[in-house]
């Protein structure tokens, strides 16, 4: 193994041509992918200390972009409905290009590899499409749903995977095609998808200003909460467990909306708004580990918050409208895109008031 | 948010099967305007030009409150506009061809229901292409009447086809459906682009512009369904409140049937005019500039709807004097 590189603390900013639109760290924490509104794909490689442009400046956006769990292999898609793969070799190993797979000319938006697993779950109009790592190659098979998917999300152990429309979300296991999807009713359109580790709760952040909720991996009755100040358009759920759920975080309008449960029951959940941003909240994003909450704003700004909703710190970029967000897996890191195409890499320090496990093995020590 | 000016203005394209709306789309796309515009298609083989600011678009619908039709946008323009903001500073117009059959309302609604779209863009003007030479064929078909009532700007295409009599009555007949209208005449939907683009006919601050003789002249009543307009004016100072009651009203019992309404209003002890519009349910006004010397303040009212009962409306807006 080579010694821990350094370049994080060297190199901390750096501009694409257009906004970015999606940034994704590999499993272990050594590359990190950068989309843009203007079709290119920046790969940095922290252990090698190089960078490659995978797609340069193009006329059609990319809105996705994601590393497969074990790291084989990276995705994008966006405008042009073409579903972009490479395959990696590690760090320092240039990576090859497949060819594009077209998908039915839809933009694609909603795309997420399974955890724990060798698929890529990607909505192409009214379907979800898996691609196989195992095999290289499309399943045949499609999921159809009554609408345009609008968010994608895998249950954490890869085997459920639920994909919303207007009106519903669809619940199905890949690996058995017997068993018959489930669906939940959920009267508006799902913007934002996540299900949590503990409970195996799912979310869906809605168009409507409400959140719905459903125990049990959907199996269990679904709450819905109303009285958000927009559209519900991102959440995101802490990977540590809480006395009956994990913290839920949840983007509308200028504010992030902290939910804990506290008592059992719909009435036993409880938001605390987090106001401090004065612009809309884009991204919101649990740092792996630990209940630390990052929040990315059209201000030009990101706060970091800690479990119980206190801000810890405010991150300024450069005033441009921050509009990505993306957590290293060590949990120590941050890099965050904005509206102009800078990003910014923010080395962060747990504050005391955040719980939190050991960094993961396989990033590099803080 | 962005400031009005800043605002991605957006031309909404409708029209029948047939009626010109790719020839218009191309003229749009070929034509040395100076504009960039990025136009959202419903089929890639409509427009003839290899443009990456061209988009597909599946017409989808999303009913935001029960079914209400006042509350039902177009969800995929949310998605795809949203996705197409990013890229802002490609382009500097937008331009949305709906289908053949499509209602236009769902359209025009998501530019003021949806919260990004509100923010970031501005409704210029919806655009319908008539085809002179078929019109009177389908004019009791739902949607060309629906089209022909949210127009702003009528393209009545084909007059090359047509004898001049033939124009003229359906110009007479487009004009008591839609007296708001501009109407042009156009051959190969040649209209000046300045006609399409950059209307403003959303724009509140622009004056209305009714046919002074459609003011005053008489109207032939349709027959039960028919879409109709029905206009007022007034020059004694109406009283704001009961006007406001009196509106609330309206759309919370009529809303469906009431495609939209404009107005310049005289507002009893104030020296601006307030302008008024509302597509279905939604409604907006403002306190707009002081009237003019020569100006002679007077309240003018514009309904277009289905089932429009003259005398009622008539009634509740001469009640709403001062």
């Amino acid at each position: 193994m080579a010694a821990p590189p350094t370049l994080v603390q060297e190199r901390l900013c750096g501009a694409c041509s257009h906004a970015i639109t999606a940034q994704a760290w590999s499993a272990d924490g050594e590359l990190l992918a950068m989309a843009t509104a203007g079709g290119e794909l920046l790969l940095i490689d922290f252990r090698a200390g190089c960078e490659e442009w995978l797609r340069g400046e193009r006329d059609c956006s990319l809105d996705v972009a994601g590393f497969s769990a074990d790291d084989r292999f990276l995705m994008a898609a966006g405008q042009d409905g073409k579903l972009l793969l490479w395959e990696l070799g590690g760090s320092g190993v240039r990576p090859i290009a497949f060819d594009p797979l077209p998908l039915g000319g839809h933009w694609l938006d909603a795309a997420a590899w399974q955890p724990q697993g060798s698929l890529l779950a990607v909505g192409a109009g009214k379907q979800v499409r898996l691609w196989d790592g195992a095999s290289r190659s499309l399943r045949p098979e499609s999921q159809e749903l009554k609408g345009t998917v609008l968010a994608l999300a895998w249950s954490r152990d890869g085997r459920r995977l639920a994909a919303v429309c207007h009106g519903e979300v669809l619940l199905w296991s890949p690996d058995d095609p017997v068993q018959a999807p489930q669906r939940c009713a959920t009267g508006s359109a799902g913007l934002s998808l996540g299900w949590s580790g503990q409970g195996n709760l799912l979310a869906s952040g809605q168009l409507d200003g409400s959140l719905m909720l459903w125990p049990d991996g959907g199996a269990g009755r679904g709450w819905q909460f109303r009285g958000f100040p927009g559209k519900a358009r991102a959440l995101t759920w802490c990977d540590q467990p809480g006395r009956l759920a994990p913290l839920l975080a949840v983007a509308s309008a200028d504010i992030a909306v902290l939910w804990s449960q506290q008592d059992r029951g719909a009435k036993g959940w409880k938001p605390e708004p987090l106001v401090l941003h004065e612009g809309r909240v884009h991204a919101v994003a649990f740092a792996p580990g630990s209940s630390l909450l990052a929040t990315a704003s059209g201000d030009g700004t990101v706060g970091l918050w800690d479990g119980r909703g206190r801000l810890q710190q405010l991150l300024e970029g450069d005033g441009q409208a921050i509009t990505s967000l993306s957590w290293r897996p060590d949990g120590r890191h941050l890099v965050a895109g904005g509206e102009q195409g800078q990003w910014w890499l923010w080395p962060v320090t747990l504050p005391p008031s955040v719980r939190s496990r050991p960094p993961s093995p396989g990033g590099f020590a803080p | 948010m962005a400031s009005p000016r800043d605002r991605l203005p957006v031309t909404v394209l409708t029209g029948y099967l047939g009626s010109g709306k790719t020839t218009l789309l191309n003229r749009i796309l070929t034509h040395e305007h100076g504009l960039k515009v990025a136009v959202i298609v419903n089929e890639f083989g409509d427009v003839g030009i290899d443009n990456q600011l061209v988009i597909e678009a599946d017409e989808e619908i999303f009913e935001m409150n029960n079914g209400c039709i006042c509350c039902t946008v177009r969800g995929d323009l949310i998605r795809i506009i949203g996705n197409l903001m990013k890229r802002r500073d490609r382009f500097d117009h937008l331009v949305i061809e709906t289908t053949g059959l499509a209602d236009p309302a769902p359209v025009i609604q998501t530019f003021f229901v949806d919260e990004d779209l509100r923010d970031e863009l501005k409704l210029d003007a919806v655009v319908t292409l008539v085809d002179l030479k078929h019109v009177e064929q389908h004019w009791d078909c739902e949607e060309v009447q629906e089209q022909l009532a949210f127009a702003d700007v009528l393209l009545l295409n084909k007059i090359d086809l047509v004898d001049v009599e033939a124009c003229v009555a359906i110009q007479q007949r487009t004009r008591a459906l839609n007296p708001l209208a501009r109407v042009i005449p156009t051959c190969q939907a040649d209209a000046a682009m300045d006609q399409i683009l950059g209307v403003e006919a959303f724009s509140l601050e622009r004056a209305l512009a009714i046919d002074p003789e459609f003011l005053t002249s008489d109207h032939d009543h349709e027959h039960d369904g028919a879409v109709g307009s029905v206009a007022f004016i007034e020059e004694r100072p109406m009283s704001y409140k009961k006007l406001e009651r009196w509106i609330d009203r309206l759309v919370s019992e009529r809303g469906p049937d009431l495609f939209r309404m404009k107005g310049i209003l005289r507002i009893d002890g104030d020296s601006h005019r307030y302008v008024f519009q509302s597509v279905h349910m939604l409604i907006d006004s403002t306190r707009d500039r002081p009237w003019r010397d020569g100006e002679t303040p007077s309240t003018q009212f514009v309904i277009i709807g289905r089932d429009l009962d003259e005398a009622a409306l008539r009634a509740g807006f001469e009640a709403c004097v001062a």
